[in-house]
This record gives C-alpha cells, sequence and structure tokens, in this order.
C-alpha cells in the first residue's frame, strides 16, 4: 500500500522541515549503473521522498524518547524543555586561532603604516551547551567550550570580549537561548551586547528605552529540525527597536535599501531566525543618523550577530557587517580603503566555529 | 541490495513475489533467477560475472562427471578441478592481498596490492556450488543437468550474499517440485518481518552504542564500558547475522524452499562447544562435513585429532575475512573446544547452569573483541581497557550515560538473545486457547505497529551497515 501510494503521490523538492533540497531522480546511464552510483542514489531518492516521511521520522523519535534515550541526533535532551546540540571536540581551533592571528596582524600592520587607531575585538560566544549545562541530561559527556575559547583568545593574540559571565548572569532573569534552535534570543543577544559596551566604555541603552515586540510564540528552529519531536511547543521571538535611531540598510548584494533591520516576511517561513538582517549577506551597510558617535564599525561575525546588531546601532553612525562566507574580496582590503572604520569585532558562535567556513575567509 | 532497505522492502520484494506467484510453475524458476540476477547486479554490477563463472565451473564439471566419470579416478578429477578453480577464485580475490601483505611482511618484500573489493557473498556462493559438485562426487545428489536451474540454486537472492549456506542436497528437490501454499506463505512474511525487525529495530540500535563506544579515545572508556561495549558488539552481530538467516528463511518459506536453521539462540549456549552447535549452523556443520570428517575427525589418534581441529578451525577463522585477527578468532574457539573436550569439561558439566551461561558468554563476548578489531594495536588497546590497564578507570560516568541511554534496549535485545519469543508464544497460546483469533489479532497489530516502527527507522535512519561484507 505504501509503495502505491509513493508510486501516486507527488514529490516534493525541498524539505522545510529539514532545510534541505531532497534528493533527485538519478539519471540512468551506464556509466552510473556500473559503478554502482545510480543504486545509491536512487536509495536515497527512494528514502526523501517517502511517503508520509515526516510522521515517520517523528515516529522513530518518540520510539527513541519512550525507550529513554537522551539524546538524539547528536542532541541531548535536556530540563525545561530545551533541546541542546552536542559540542564535539573541535578539531580545527589550531587552524583558526592562525587566521584570526594573521588578520589581527594585518591590522596591526594597517595601523602602523597607515598611523590609524582600530579597536580590534573577538568576542566567542558560548552556545547553551556551556551556559545552561545544569540542564544537560545527568552524566552527558560534553567536552568544554570555555577551553576552546580560552586556546583561540591565547592563539589570536586578539582583545576578547568575554560574554560568558553576562550570559550567566541574563540566566537568571530570562531566556537566553531558543530551546528549540540553536541560536540565542534577543536577551542573550542584549547580555553579548552590554559585554561589548563594558569593554568598549560605551554606556549601554536600557531594555526599558527600546520597544519589544513579539513577534511570534512559533519559532521551531533548527534543532528542533533534528530531534522530530512534534509534541514540542515553539518559541516566542522578541524584536527590540530603539525609537531614536534613524537608520538606513543597504543590503550590498541584492541592492535593497530598508529602514528596518528586520524583514518580517520570514515569519510566514519555518526559519525564523532569518528575519534578523533579512538572513545571509555578504555585506549590509547600516547608517544611523542619530548615532551618539561618529564611529564606524565593520563587523565579521556568523548569525549570532544578527540579532545583536540592533543594540549596537546607536553607539555607530555605520556598521558594515561582513558575512564572509559570501564575501569573498577579503574585509582587511575594505578596511584599508575605508580610513573612516575605527573599530573591528569579530563575532562567532562556538557551536559552529570549527566547521563554519566564512571565518577562513577573514582576511 | 539490502533487505532491510526500501527499495528492496517496498519494490524490489513485492514485485518479485508478485510476478512469481502470478506465472505458472514452469516460469516460477525463471523469474527467481532474473530478480536474483537483478539482486545481486544491484550491488556488484561487475562481479556478477564472478558468480556466473564459478556456477558454470561448478555446472560443466558436474555435467562431464556425470558423462564420464566412469572410474573414481576420473570422478576425482572432475571434483578437484572443480573445487581447485573454486578456490583459487575465492583465494585470488579475497585472500590475494592478505597474502601479500602478510609475505611483505615477513620477508621485508614491497609487493603492491592488487587493491581488489571483495565481491558480495563469495564466500557464501562458493561453498555453496562446491558442496554441490563434492555431493555429486560422493554420489549423494544427482547431477544437475539444467545450468539455469542450477544458476537458480547458486544465485537465489534470500540467501545469497549472507547464508544460510544451502547445500544443493537440500533444495534439489525443491528447485524441480516444490508446493506453494498459503500457510507457507504467511509463516514466511512473520518469519521475514521478525528478521526485519530483529535487524533494524535491535542490531542497528546497539550498533550505534557500540560505534559510539569504539570511537572514544584510547583511556577515556572505563573498564565497564569496554565491556558495554564488547556486549553491545556481540548483540550487534548476533541480530543482525541471525535476522539476515531469518529473513532468508521466511522468504524461502514465501517461495515455497526450505533452507536450514543457522542459529538457535547461541547466546543461550551452556559451553563453548553447545555454542558452535548453535551459532552459524550452516558454516560449521559445512566444514564439519566437507574438512573435518574427510580428515578423520575424532575418531583418530589424540594428535590427529588436535591437528584436525586446528586445521578446521584455522580455517573457519579465515574464512570470516581475510585478516589474521580472524584466524586469530577461530584458532581460539579451536584451542578453547580442545580444552574443554580434553581438560575442564567434565568440570564445566557439573557446574550449576548460571555459571555454565557466565562462562560460555564471557568467552564468547572476549572472542568478538578479538573480532571486530583487524588492526593489531587497537585491539590490544581494548583488550587492555576491558582488564582496566588501558589507562583507564574500572569504572565512569560515561558509563552510566550510556547504561541511562541504552537500558531499554539492552534489556530487550537480552531477552530476545534467549528463547523467549518461543515461551511468549507459548504462553499467549495457552492463555487464549479456543480464541485463536484473539491471538491473530493481536498479532497482526503488533506486527503491523513493528513494521511502521521499523520503517520509521529505515526512512530516517542513516546507520544501516552491512555486516557481512567481508565474509
Amino acid at each position: 500500500m505504501l509503495t502505491l501510494g509513493f508510486a501516486v503521490s507527488p514529490r516534493g523538492t525541498f524539505s522545510e522541515n529539514e532545510n534541505r533540497y531532497l534528493a533527485e531522480l538519478p539519471e540512468l546511464s551506464w556509466e552510473n549503473l556500473q559503478s554502482g552510483q545510480f543504486m545509491s542514489d536512487i536509495s536515497t531518492y527512494l528514502s526523501d521522498h517517502f511517503l508520509f516521511r515526516d510522521f515517520f521520522m517523528g515516529l522513530k523519535t518518540q520510539a527513541e524518547l519512550l525507550a529513554g534515550r537522551k539524546e538524539i541526533n547528536g542532541v541531548y535532551i535536556a530540563d525545561d524543555g530545551y533541546l541542546i546540540e552536542h559540542y564535539e571536540k573541535p578539531v580545527n581551533t589550531e587552524k583558526i586561532g592562525e587566521i584570526l592571528e594573521n588578520f589581527s596582524q594585518k591590522i596591526a600592520e594597517m595601523e602602523k603604516t597607515e598611523d590609524r587607531r582600530l579597536e580590534l575585538r573577538l568576542m566567542l560566544v558560548p552556545t547553551a551547551s556551556l551556559i545552561l549545562e545544569d540542564l544537560l541530561p545527568d552524566d552527558a559527556p560534553m567536552y568544554s567550550q570555555a577551553e576552546t575559547i580560552r586556546q583561540l583568545w591565547e592563539r589570536s593574540g586578539i582583545q576578547p570580549v568575554s560574554c560568558e559571565e553576562f550570559l550567566r548572569t541574563a540566566k537568571e532573569k530570562g531566556q537566553i537561548y531558543y530551546r528549540l534552535d540553536h541560536h540565542w534570543t534577543t536577551f542573550g543577544a542584549y547580555a553579548g551586547y552590554l559585554a561589548f559596551c563594558r569593554d568598549r566604555g560605551f554606556a549601554p541603552v536600557s531594555l526599558e528605552e527600546l520597544q519589544a515586540e513579539t513577534v511570534t510564540e512559533d519559532f521551531r528552529g533548527t534543532v528542533y529540525s533534528k530531534v522530530n519531536d512534534y509534541t514540542r511547543i515553539g518559541d516566542r521571538i522578541v524584536i527590540y527597536v530603539n525609537p531614536q535611531d534613524r537608520l538606513t540598510v543597504e543590503y550590498m548584494d541584492t541592492g535593497e535599501t530598508s529602514d528596518s533591520l528586520y524583514n518580517l516576511e520570514y515569519l510566514e517561513q519555518k526559519d525564523k531566525y532569518s528575519l534578523f538582517l533579512d538572513n545571509l549577506h555578504s555585506l549590509i551597510t547600516i547608517t544611523n543618523e542619530t548615532a551618539e558617535t561618529e564611529r564606524e564599525l565593520v563587523l565579521l561575525k556568523d548569525s549570532y550577530a544578527n540579532s545583536l546588531v540592533p543594540f549596537l546601532t546607536h553607539h555607530y553612525r555605520r556598521i558594515y557587517v561582513f558575512d564572509t562566507r559570501s564575501y569573498r574580496k577579503g574585509p582587511s582590503a575594505f578596511i584599508k580603503e575605508h580610513p573612516e572604520v575605527t573599530d573591528i569585532l569579530i563575532l562567532y558562535n562556538m557551536g559552529t566555529l570549527d566547521s563554519d567556513l566564512g571565518i577562513r575567509a577573514i582576511y | 541490495m539490502v533487505f532491510s532497505s526500501i527499495p528492496f522492502l517496498f519494490f524490489f520484494l513485492p514485485l518479485c513475489l508478485i510476478l512469481y506467484y502470478a506465472v505458472p510453475f514452469s516460469m516460477k524458476n525463471g523469474i527467481l533467477l532474473v530478480f536474483s540476477l537483478v539482486f545481486y547486479a544491484w550491488g556488484e554490477p561487475v562481479y556478477i560475472v564472478l558468480m556466473l563463472f564459478a556456477s558454470a565451473v561448478d555446472y560443466t564439471n558436474g555435467r562431464l562427471m556425470g558423462r564420464f566419470g566412469t572410474t573414481k579416478a576420473r570422478r576425482r578429477l572432475f571434483l578437484v578441478s572443480s573445487v581447485a578453480i573454486n578456490l583459487s577464485v575465492l583465494a585470488f580475490f579475497k585472500y590475494a592481498d592478505f597474502l601479500i601483505g602478510t609475505v611483505n611482511q615477513i620477508c621485508g618484500a614491497s609487493i603492491a596490492p592488487l587493491g581488489l573489493g571483495l565481491p558480495v557473498g563469495i564466500s557464501f556462493f562458493t561453498f555453496q556450488s562446491m558442496s554441490y559438485i563434492i555431493d555429486l562426487y560422493r554420489g549423494q545428489v544427482p547431477m544437475e543437468s539444467n545450468y539455469l536451474t542450477y544458476l537458480t540454486y547458486v544465485s537465489m537472492f534470500p540467501q545469497l550474499v549472507a547464508g544460510p549456506i544451502v547445500r544443493f542436497s537440500t533444495v534439489n528437490r525443491e528447485l524441480h517440485e516444490r508446493v506453494i501454499c498459503r500457510g507457507e506463505i504467511e509463516k514466511g512474511i512473520l518469519r521475514f518481518m521478525q528478521g526485519l525487525f530483529k535487524k533494524v529495530l535491535i542490531a542497528n540500535q546497539v550498533g550505534t552504542l557500540w560505534e559510539s563506544i569504539r570511537t572514544l579515545e584510547a583511556g577515556q572508556a572505563s573498564a565497564a564500558t569496554a565491556w558495554l561495549g564488547a556486549a553491545a558488539f556481540t548483540l550487534q552481530l548476533y541480530f543482525d547475522f541471525s535476522a539476515y538467516s531469518d529473513m532468508a528463511i521466511g522468504m524461502g518459506w514465501m517461495l515455497g524452499f526450505h533452507f536450514p536453521e543457522n542459529f538457535r539462540y547461541p547466546l543461550a549456549a551452556v559451553s563453548i562447544t553447545d555454542f558452535w552447535r548453535r551459532w552459524h549452523i550452516s558454516l560449521s556443520s559445512w566444514f564439519r562435513d566437507y574438512v573435518y570428517i574427510p580428515l578423520g575427525g575424532n575418531r583418530v589418534s589424540v594428535a590427529k585429532h588436535l591437528r584436525n581441529m586446528l586445521i578446521v578451525w584455522f580455517l573457519t577463522g579465515l574464512w570470516h575475512g581475510a585478516a589474521w585477527n580472524f584466524v586469530l578468532w577461530g584458532l581460539y574457539y579451536g584451542v578453547l573446544l580442545v580444552l574443554e573436550k580434553y581438560v575442564w569439561g567434565k568440570y564445566l558439566q557439573a557446574l550449576p547452569a548460571v555459571l555454565k551461561h557466565c562462562y560460555t558468554l564471557l568467552i564468547v563476548v572476549a572472542g568478538f573483541v578479538i573480532f571486530v578489531f583487524d588492526d593489531g594495536a587497537a585491539l590490544r588497546q581494548y583488550l587492555l581497557s576491558m582488564i582496566g590497564c588501558g589507562g583507564n578507570a574500572w569504572w565512569g560516568r560515561e558509563c552510566l550515560w550510556y547504561l541511562r541511554n541504552y537500558a531499554a534496549l539492552l534489556v530487550i535485545a537480552v531477552l530476545f538473545a534467549f528463547p523467549v519469543y518461543p515461551w511468549l508464544q507459548s504462553r499467549a497460546e495457552r492463555l487464549t486457547a479456543g480464541r485463536r483469533s484473539v491471538l491473530a489479532c493481536a498479532c497482526a497489530v503488533g506486527y503491523v505497529g513493528l513494521f511502521l516502527l521499523a520503517t520509521a527507522y529505515l526512512v530516517s535512519d542513516t546507520y544501516n551497515p552491512f555486516l557481512y561484507f567481508r565474509f
């Protein structure tokens, strides 16, 4: 019956839940057959397009939970409804440290030859597996991110901004990570912002001065999709807007311009975190006419920074946001060409740092 | 193709069965043959030629033996030619690189390895094919005059790649006439499903436990964890391997064939001798009938008996894979069996049952550690970890973590590794005596539920290995 159902059912090409394209029907050819590639491709195809695939994946998860499993697909079933991704022992720490060191040397050189002062900072944001470790299941093995962070600080020689203490304080007051996604919440990002302000000597804008808006109560993100426990209730996303800011947000790759840091159209989709800074862009220029300083910031970052930027705009007349996964021309050349840049912040989260290809392209 | 896969379960098998039942009897072998060849070609698109060649050799030698085998010497000639070709094929494709590696190591030579991939199921189909020619020589089976029928026997997909090793004498009659009835088909479906559940819901899952323990860094696994890992691998191998036999036997019934039983709850054995009467029976009986007994078996002097044991267990080990650890594993059992026969067997019998089980399981679990590591250094490290001498602790939090996650699964696995299912079955039958339909309904609900669950695991699982690729 399932076979028949499969034969007549329409085929999707993209799985929103898994956030990936499904396999396509392989081409039948002699080489394909001889090498066995055709057979293995068709197996993947059949499994990807299996009838009620999502139902079956959920069924498996429920069976595993019932059997007492506390880890599914590399995700811990933690307390208080949190799903927390496993932090594997990193393998690229030395390499990443070296890249960061090269970058900082380049900046130091630039300061010398051009007689400028560049405030370079490195902010490595720990994920829930470190900060919320008390929620992890008993005896769950976990490699410590704190150790990797320390190694990278030492190796890179860049002045660090530590946000661990701020996050630990903030978690007593509110939710700093999404339960079902690997990102920090805007409240968590605010803690990161406080850490940055203390380091740079800025007077932080208090949350009360900002307009808060709950844009969804049903955010089920990446970690949810790894586990497929459909009984989970979605997270709330709160966004903050500083009413004093007069913003112009230019997306350099698409040429679009906006006055908002948020694209709420993403609320219709599964990956709602993309609403921050319109997901991925190689370079975004954010100008704030009412900023408290004339300083300009270059932000080299991954998606964690997208929810931190709305707090930073108050302090910078202009912020250049680079996604180094897609910006290939090398930000250091950009900094050289823009003498008005005064600050550089490198911000990555520890969960994906080790496998992040973007950080390898920062200089 | 793997039985426990979406293409096989939902496309290949249903299509095969529908056609098989639809055509008249004279065409059934043809359908079976075509599907078997497709099945083999699916996994080995090139080496299928090898299987066709090996079976053609045995078939031809069989014909020649029938035609010209008027004297014993001539018959022997055809036997030797057939067996020699089979063994050469096996030696070349399975053992050449192993031999080259060993020669290189001993003589310091540097012969380049051939790097041939191992043709799937080669150890199974060559052994099956040899059983025909040897039995023919002994006059225990009639000559097969139709090559296609013979090829149908050798290539029959239910048992082609992972056994049981079906001898020609077992299925000879059924190749020419067999009864296909509803009762047998139903029985076969249930048996197949049992195998599927064992493979997907138990073997693959304890397999993930073993994988995560074996990949722990040296010194990170406490002795308790190392033992847990070894036990998990033992369970994985048993459930995986016996599941394949269950599925093969079940499909045999669906098609009208009766293959021999291959496993009889080996982990419930009370001695090593007993274990080998229950583990991979079709292989040990093959070696018994075609190697051990021709060598004289145990009806010879003690010295010769020891020699025979050594030869048989050396070969049994080697059959499992072209690496020294398999030989070591075979000899380990050879020595233990000799010891049981000549030294402590009689004391063992006097022990209480619990101790007999413990003794057997300890040896079997430790034995499979030898089986699983073909890298000598890794094997040594793991064995040291098991006795707490690998720079590791006796007990650690990681062990607790694994137990927490896998306790339910392990309990189920251990229960079903013992004859609990037949016991449950007879209890259920007694309880529902007179109301057979109640039992049938409960059974149907259970099987359908588990089948959906197995499907769920197959659809979403990435871990579905094929353990006997080396055999």
